[in-house]
């Protein structure tokens, strides 16, 4: 199942010092909670980037300062070599989030429709990728049918069509195995596999470490808001557990979460 | 325009698919009740109470639906986080909240249609069809309800609560109602704190006598000057409110 490693030189993505501190204010007091702390990270064109870390890590507000959805406090981004954030570049990233944050009155082509038409697709095309792209997901059959009687699976395929109907460089996929059955995990596996296959740039983020370790060319270890580890390929593979014990060796719960006790 | 045409069809579509047209129903209802009120009446009572009852309703029925549908335009998107989608397409805030805010006014001047067709067809039922009148009043409330539209979304985007952008709604919409006497007041007031502070709230207030049809009801339609300075003041208005709003949204994070 691994993927040999081909990358250009270019990158896709660049974080430079980035730190993110979410202030909440309440009653005059203000308080802060590092959200990102001085994140460094290049990934490459054409590579498959999986972010690792525990709840709270900082792996969707890196997502989010991609898209451009949250600021930086500090440092600098740059998707697709445009700094971030810019409105432009977003045509040529497609973004699914852990849930499918569709809106529910609408039908499947509708949805769709909405998004290449945002996505700034010619007219004429609209309806052959819409078409094409259900086809893909396998809801061909579902078009017509108002999102709200999708099932979790459906929408979760919905909303991989709706982050790949422009046929983006870049796809950012927030968690996208979480609460999916195994069929369809490994369903997402093979669209991941099927995307690097296709020259794209795949960011992924995750809690399953065997999924991880499946398809990516490099993962990166976040904690606390910190990238604590960076690994290539070739430092899991044909090791069993080796991932999940560089993992386990360096993160820290920072969520006050105690470990289950046996006793 | 392409973007903006997209959030506008699709803003349409949800609130009709979330049942806004059943604001004309409700009306229906008013109209209903109302006919049989006046079934009793004399003939000249009977049209002035069905004339007043039915725009008076439709004005009403018009107002809460544009304060609850644009309070909620945002703030719900953000709350669902199907924002999130959106904005993650080349999309300009700007483009999206327009879109939005017109697909709304849409949504509610086709309720508004949809009531004023009921009215209208009552009223010649009865004998009475004075088409100019009648649309200068429609034109009116409509006005109305695009200021009212455009102050709702800016305040539910300024203080981030449904419930405290709705309460300051209302309280705007009344202290629309007395803008003249607050101007009235501030000119004999000797403080110049309430001086100050009625002036700024007059101008902050929309000022609803500019939509007043009724002033000219009984004698004859508005003029075409007073029609046009209603509309360059609806969309003075709602331009400075759009305008304030996509500053605060530009700066929201999700």
């Amino acid at each position: 199942m691994a993927v040999p490693v081909e990358v250009n030189q270019v990158n896709a993505i660049r974080f430079q010092k980035v730190s993110k501190i979410y202030r909440r204010s309440h009653l005059g007091r203000t308080t802060e909670t590092p959200g990102l702390v001085e994140l460094d990270l290049d990934i490459a064109k054409g590579e498959v980037f999986g972010l690792l870390g525990l709840n709270g890590s900082g792996k969707t507000t890196a997502i989010k300062l991609l898209m451009g959805l949250h600021l930086p406090t500090k440092g600098e981004i740059e998707t697709l070599g445009r700094r971030v954030p810019d409105v432009k570049v977003l045509a040529r990233i497609g973004y699914a989030p852990e849930s499918a944050y569709l809106n529910k009155t609408l039908t499947g082509r509708e949805s769709l429709r909405l998004f290449a038409a945002l996505s700034r697709i010619p007219a004429e095309e609209v309806e052959r990728r819409v078409t094409e792209m259900f086809a893909k997901v396998g809801l061909d059959k579902a078009l017509d049918k108002r999102l709200s009687e999708y099932s979790k699976g459906m929408l979760q395929r919905a909303s991989l069509a709706q982050a790949l109907v422009h046929d983006p460089e870049l796809v950012i996929l927030d968690e996208p195995v979480t609460g999916l059955d195994p069929l369809a995990i490994k369903e997402v596996r093979l669209l991941i596999l099927w995307l690097k296959a296709n020259g794209k740039t795949v960011l992924f983020s995750s809690h399953d470490i065997s999924e991880v370790e499946r398809v990516c060319d490099r993962i990166g270890i976040l904690s606390g808001g910190r990238l604590v580890k960076v690994m290539k390929q070739d430092e899991w593979r044909g090791k069993p557990d080796s991932l999940e014990a560089a993992f386990a060796a360096a993160v820290v719960r920072t969520d006050g979460v105690g470990s289950i006790r046996m006793e | 325009m392409q973007t903006l045409s997209a959030v506008f069809t699709y803003t349409l579509k949800e609130h009709l698919r979330r049942k806004a047209w059943l604001s004309a129903a409700l009306f229906g209802l008013v109209l209903l009740g109302g006919v049989i009120i006046v079934s009793a009446l004399g003939a000249d009572e009977r049209m002035r109470l069905l004339l007043d009852l039915g725009l008076a309703a439709i004005e009403a029925i018009t107002l809460v639906s544009i304060v609850f549908l644009t309070v909620n335009l945002i703030l719900a998107e953000i709350e669902s986080r199907a924002i999130f989608l959106i904005l993650s397409h080349p999309v300009r805030r700007a483009d999206y909240l327009l879109g939005r805010f017109l697909g709304t006014v849409a949504a509610v001047a086709l309720g508004m249609a949809a009531m004023s067709l009921m009215h209208a067809l009552l009223l010649s039922l009865y004998g009475w069809w004075e088409p100019g009148r009648y649309f200068a009043a429609l034109a009116c409330m409509f006005g109305k309800t695009t200021v009212m539209g455009a102050l709702s979304l800016l305040l539910s985007l300024a203080l981030t609560s449904e419930a405290a952008a709705m309460a300051f709604a209302v309280f705007l919409w009344m202290l629309g109602h007395f803008s003249s006497e607050m101007r009235f007041l501030a000119d004999r007031s000797g403080s110049a704190f309430l001086k100050t502070t009625l002036v700024a709230f007059s101008h902050a207030a929309p000022d609803f006598a500019r939509f007043n049809y009724r002033d000219f009801w009984h004698q004859s339609a508005p003029t075409a000057d007073w029609l046009i300075w209603a509309a360059i003041y609806t969309l003075a208005y709602a331009t400075a409110c759009l305008a304030l709003s996509v500053q605060l949204f530009e700066q929201q994070e999700f």
